[in-house]
């Protein structure tokens, strides 16, 4: 029982970790200067610039939503990849994380059965949509809603493990 | 702490990585273009411009009709007109269009004689109407006028693969000296890699951006080609 305890929490530990690296690389490529120059706000703005092309060429937001979210976006995947790093709220953590890879994915299946020959952005530029980014996207949500499922798991356990010691206690005195 | 100590660590490791992806691109750091052996003629705007925009375009492909009206000719009559843009087209037919070779020999035939930007515009205007039998000639000759269909036609003769209509100048192409341009450009397109069409490719200041593809809006690419020139 405490082995295979042991094994759970090694395995959401991992998971969380690969997820907090995935979702830091994927800012960074999208955050970096898109050509050999030097780091500034001026590379930085290029960088999203380029981002909200390809966030455009996916045809699903008006010209007047596609900057903003593409300015959100990336900061928002470095906050999810700090969080999930820090292992703090992990449950909630891992719904957000589910719930954003879920609307990635949709959106990417949309654009590839409509026959978009676009990019995907998940990683900066260059990456063509295709069925290997879908499998490996559609392998990240699923990686997600396991972490997400982990954590409420453990934390079910923890605070149903809590539960009698408190009540012991609470007899004792 | 963990993240105070781990989040540095990966960004020393990724801008490593940085480097090393500098390195290898400094060596294709010049425009598509400045490889390429004879001068280009498919162009719009002055040379000089800060921003190099290539684009590799199949005239039967509609998404590069959508990306020429909806984008392109924005950009023409704005920021090539104003200096800042100069746009380069490349031609890259795609196999499983049987009209799109015919339509690039038309337009380099057109460029010989100066008049590339009217047989481009001519093509995409009409694709919906041309691509069902290849019959482009018609739109071609009503863009151009009499005397400069002439010069194009004489041109493209021999040239044509696809019977259109009634062209005389329609027969299976043999030596064509039309042709090694679009296959340069093919080349080139390779080399980028072009995986679909449209795709672009920019250079700023003798840096070359990685190529996007797809369909972009005209304020968003503005607003792209704003950050470029403010960097």
């Amino acid at each position: 029982m405490t082995n295979s305890r042991s094994i759970g929490k090694i395995l959401l530990l991992l998971g969380r970790l690969a997820l907090a690296g995935i979702f830091l690389v994927a800012a960074y490529a999208k955050l970096k200067p898109q050509a050999p120059v030097p780091w500034s706000m001026g590379s930085m703005r290029v960088s999203l610039s380029m981002f909200a092309m390809q966030v455009d060429s996916y045809q699903l937001l008006p010209p007047s939503l596609v900057s903003p979210a593409a300015h959100f976006l990336p900061p928002f995947e470095l906050f999810i990849g700090l969080w999930l790093l820090s292992g703090i709220a992990l449950r909630y953590a891992g719904l957000l994380t589910s719930a954003l890879l879920a609307v990635f994915f949709g959106v990417m299946v949309r654009s590839y059965f409509l026959g978009l020959e676009i990019n995907c952005g998940c990683f900066g530029p260059g990456e063509r949509l295709g069925p290997l980014t879908l499998l490996r996207d559609g392998s990240l949500l699923a990686l997600a809603l396991a972490v997400t499922i982990g954590a409420f798991l453990i934390h079910r356990r923890r605070a149903a493990d809590s539960v009698p010691a408190n009540t012991a206690q609470a007899a004792v005195s | 702490m963990l993240v105070l100590a781990l989040v540095p660590a990966g960004f020393a490791q990724t801008s490593n990585h940085a480097q090393t992806k500098t390195v290898s691109s400094k060596q294709h750091s010049k425009p598509v273009a400045a490889q390429a052996l004879p001068a280009p003629m498919k162009t719009f705007g002055v040379k000089s411009a800060p921003i190099n925009m290539e684009v590799f375009s199949d005239y039967q492909c509609p998404a590069c009709r959508a990306f020429f009206e909806n984008t392109l000719r924005y950009m023409i009559t704005d920021y090539v007109a104003s200096g800042k843009v100069y746009l380069v087209h490349r031609d890259f037919p795609l196999p499983m269009h049987p009209y799109s070779m015919d339509a690039a020999r038309w337009a380099n035939a057109a460029a010989r004689i100066g008049r590339f930007e009217t047989v481009d515009a001519a093509l995409f205007d009409n694709q919906d109407k041309w691509t069902k039998d290849g019959s482009m000639e018609q739109y071609i000759s009503a863009a151009l006028g009499p005397a400069d269909f002439k010069r194009v036609q004489k041109i493209v003769s021999g040239c044509l693969t696809q019977t259109s209509g009634s062209t005389a100048a329609a027969q299976t192409a043999h030596s064509c000296d039309l042709d090694p341009f679009i296959q340069q450009d093919v080349a080139l397109g390779k080399q980028v890699p072009v995986n679909s069409t449209p795709t672009i490719v920019i250079t700023y200041k003798g840096q070359r951006y990685p190529p996007m593809s797809g369909i972009f809006t005209w304020p968003i690419m503005k607003q792209y080609l704003d950050s470029l020139m403010a960097q």
